[in-house]
């Protein structure tokens, strides 16, 4: 049953967005009997409103509130409002995304360490080792659902023909590839059915056999008595009293109307543009660079991690649509191995895109016309590609700054992203697409399309973690260095962004947390 | 292998069939059935008494048309999936006055640059190279790009289409691919 709480509660922990970290860390402290309000700026959506139609689902669930995109990247040109693609919705970006839930490597939370100095970047150690998260990544496989892994015991979902082609790619030039650990079920589990691999992963699964908070954590949260969800909420700024404590969120309710929600704990999870933007947006007398900001790193360090695309044609037909998004993925270039000609790794994500996204994707912007991009697409019965997703060096001037003059629809400064490649980025993305090319070559591939990165949905490194309080927004548990009542819950906590996707690192971060919030609240410490 | 072409040299360099004069388009959609047509004598964008060819010009239907084909060539589709596009926004432009100088505009520096470059209207310009060569100096015009998002959308998103290019479309209402066909693959 959804408790319902009042606005001058402040015993409450008040968290600000409801994806992989909100939404878990809402469960985790729920399940502790730790109340909180969830407030959410999308909608509440029902698993009728998900449909296997990729624009449909973009016009539905995207956040399209205006933002603008700077900086000498494609990107800019390409998707000038468009930097990043998450959810406007409970459940966040946990709806839009393909379920690949791979732990960290050992040196992604040391990159400092493991390569110096990087010229031109701002590279630094997570103050906490892989070690430390490894009991955190078990609970987080067995909530989600993990295939592939000890955690669960659940089976992979097997190989498609477009896994297939890929593996054979693979072996013949001495790549590993290997199925993907996916929270994706693959036997009835949690409540949930096992996947009937329809293909659209990636917005929203219709059936549920892709884990999202949507479906998994927030009912299960509300059912414990201890949380409400307050939809359609968007936070304005966050309140703080005279000794730097913060006291409660202001917000836009659906109506429009101001409120102010008390809180003993504001917890900030929405997402690497919106959680550094509130904190800024939050400026007063007493922190007059923004919340939690005396670091100065408050919307630096934007990652999305290294990417691109690369779709390889056949003589004959793959169908990669038969699959789940990202069955499988290319590891072999994952390690740190700078022999190679660029520090970190990448790996290749086995990934299908439908017709439609891919007539908007295979060369986007302005010159995606003519008959060569028409043959492709004609032919994309018989394509088989990859998502690159490589380490993105952390670059102090890759940023979230808010617009001089220009306001959103509530009021709020318009956000601006600055993010364009440090060489590093550059130098592995080629990389990248030189290994792809070798491999579809080896199987028999008449063409590869390389395509530029498209609107980030890893979003990392804005309010970073860092062990000296200088260096960055949250110390080890996601606790602001300047303020001990505010946490930041999302990737955005991320120091550096490893070549795995980000959920999975969330989720266990999140429940790290959790447990460290109630020690603290146990403790009187906040 | 690409059941998109005819062949290269069809595509290239020479002449191509498709709708390259006016007869030959009203001859083809002359044989339309009657539902079909009805788009098209329906004030559409395509027939001579349409909106189009009454305020643009006598030729901007076979303009828009060529236009659209050779955005997004597709020589084994029909007309109708680009007139299915081109016709409603030609309707609105009834209606709206700034995309009616938008398309306006549009056809007559289009057929401004074809005559500077080439000596002809854009549809008189035999060879595909030869009026890509010109869409290209057109390509960051607002009445370029509007085109050419609409029918980014009107082919590609288009069920009906799907099939030709082998996209299955919406699949959860058939219980998925895990029953139909998910691991077939006969060539590795």
């Amino acid at each position: 049953m959804s408790a319902k709480f009042d606005l001058n509660d402040d015993s409450l922990v008040v968290i600000i967005g409801s994806g992989a970290g909100g939404g878990t860390l809402a469960n985790e402290l729920a399940q502790k009997g730790i109340r909180s309000v969830v407030l959410e700026a999308g909608k509440r959506f029902k698993m009728d409103d998900i449909e296997n139609d990729e624009w449909k689902m973009f016009g539905k669930i995207s956040w399209l509130d205006k933002r603008y995109v700077v900086g000498p990247a494609r990107i800019a040109e390409d998707f000038p409002n468009l930097p990043a693609w998450i959810v406007k919705g409970v459940g966040g970006a946990t709806m839009h995304w393909a379920g690949v839930a791979m732990r960290f490597q050992e040196h992604e939370f040391k990159m400092k360490t493991t390569n110096g100095t990087v010229p031109g970047a701002n590279v630094l150690d997570w103050p906490i080792s892989l070690k430390e998260m490894e009991p955190y990544y078990v609970k987080a496989e067995k909530k989600m659902g993990v295939c592939g892994t000890e955690a669960t015991g659940m089976p992979y979902h097997g190989k498609s023909s477009h896994y297939k082609v890929v593996a054979e790619g693979a072996k013949r030039i001495g790549a590993r590839c290997e199925q993907a650990k996916l929270a994706i079920n693959t036997e009835v589990r949690d409540g949930r059915p096992p996947c009937q691999v329809n293909g659209f992963c990636m917005q929203g699964c219709r059936i549920g056999a892709k884990w999202s908070t949507m479906y998994t954590e927030i009912p299960k949260a509300e059912a414990t008595g201890n949380v409400e969800v307050r939809p359609q909420s968007m936070v304005l700024r966050i309140e703080h009293d005279k000794t730097g404590k913060v006291t409660g969120v202001l917000y836009a309710d659906k109506d429009g109307n101001q409120q102010l929600q008390k809180a003993r704990i504001v917890a900030v999870a929405g997402n690497s543009i919106e959680s550094p933007r509130m904190l800024l947006n939050s400026e007063s007398s007493m922190f007059p660079d923004g919340l939690a900001n005396s670091s100065g790193q408050v919307g630096q360090n934007y990652m999305t991690h290294t990417t691109g695309g690369v779709y390889a044609e056949f003589e004959k037909p793959v169908h990669m649509y038969k699959s789940t998004v990202v069955p499988g993925i290319v590891h072999e270039w994952k390690d740190n191995d700078p022999t190679r000609g660029h520090l970190a790794g990448y790996e290749l994500e086995i990934l299908h895109l439908g017709l439609p996204f891919m007539s908007a994707f295979l060369n986007p912007g302005k010159g995606g016309w003519g008959r060569e991009l028409a043959d492709s697409l004609a032919n994309y019965g018989n394509m088989a590609g990859f998502w690159i997703c490589g380490e993105d060096m952390a670059v102090e001037s890759n940023n979230i700054t808010l617009h001089a003059t220009e306001k959103d629809q509530y009021g709020l400064p318009v956000p601006v992203v600055y993010k364009t490649d440090h060489i590093n980025d550059t130098r592995m993305r080629n990389h990248a697409y030189d290994r792809s090319k070798e491999l579809f070559d080896a199987v028999g591939a008449l063409k590869v399309n390389n395509l530029p990165p498209y609107p980030a949905s890893h979003n990392m490194g804005t309010n970073r973690m860092s062990e000296h309080a200088r260096d960055g927004v949250v110390n080890r548990w996601g606790q602001a260095h300047d303020i001990k009542n505010l946490f930041v819950s999302d990737g955005s906590q991320f120091t550096s962004s490893g070549t795995e996707n980000p959920t999975l690192t969330i989720v266990a971060l999140a429940i790290r947390q959790a447990d460290y919030i109630a020690d603290q609240m146990k403790r009187k410490e906040i | 292998m690409n059941k998109n072409k005819k062949t290269l040299l069809s595509s290239f360099g020479k002449s191509d069939n498709h709708c390259s004069d006016r007869r030959n388009f009203l001859a083809k959609s002359g044989k339309l059935a009657l539902g079909a047509s009805a788009v098209v004598v329906g004030g559409g964008l395509f027939s001579p008494n349409s909106f189009a060819a009454q305020k643009i010009g006598n030729d901007a239907n076979t303009t828009l048309l060529k236009l659209a084909r050779d955005i997004y060539p597709h020589d084994t589709l029909e007309d109708k999936y680009y007139v299915q596009v081109m016709s409603p926004m030609a309707e609105a432009a009834e209606k709206d006055a700034e995309l009616f100088s938008l398309l306006e505009d549009g056809v007559k520096l289009l057929d401004k640059t074809s005559v500077e470059k080439y000596g002809v209207a854009f549809t008189q310009i035999k060879s595909e190279q030869e009026r890509v060569v010109v869409l290209k100096m057109l390509e960051p015009t607002p009445f370029f790009q509007k085109i050419k998002g609409a029918l980014m959308m009107g082919i590609y998103n288009n069920p009906e289409i799907w099939p030709l290019f082998g996209f299955g479309g919406s699949a959860w209402e058939k219980g998925g691919y895990i029953n139909r066909g998910y691991d077939a693959i006969d060539w590795l």
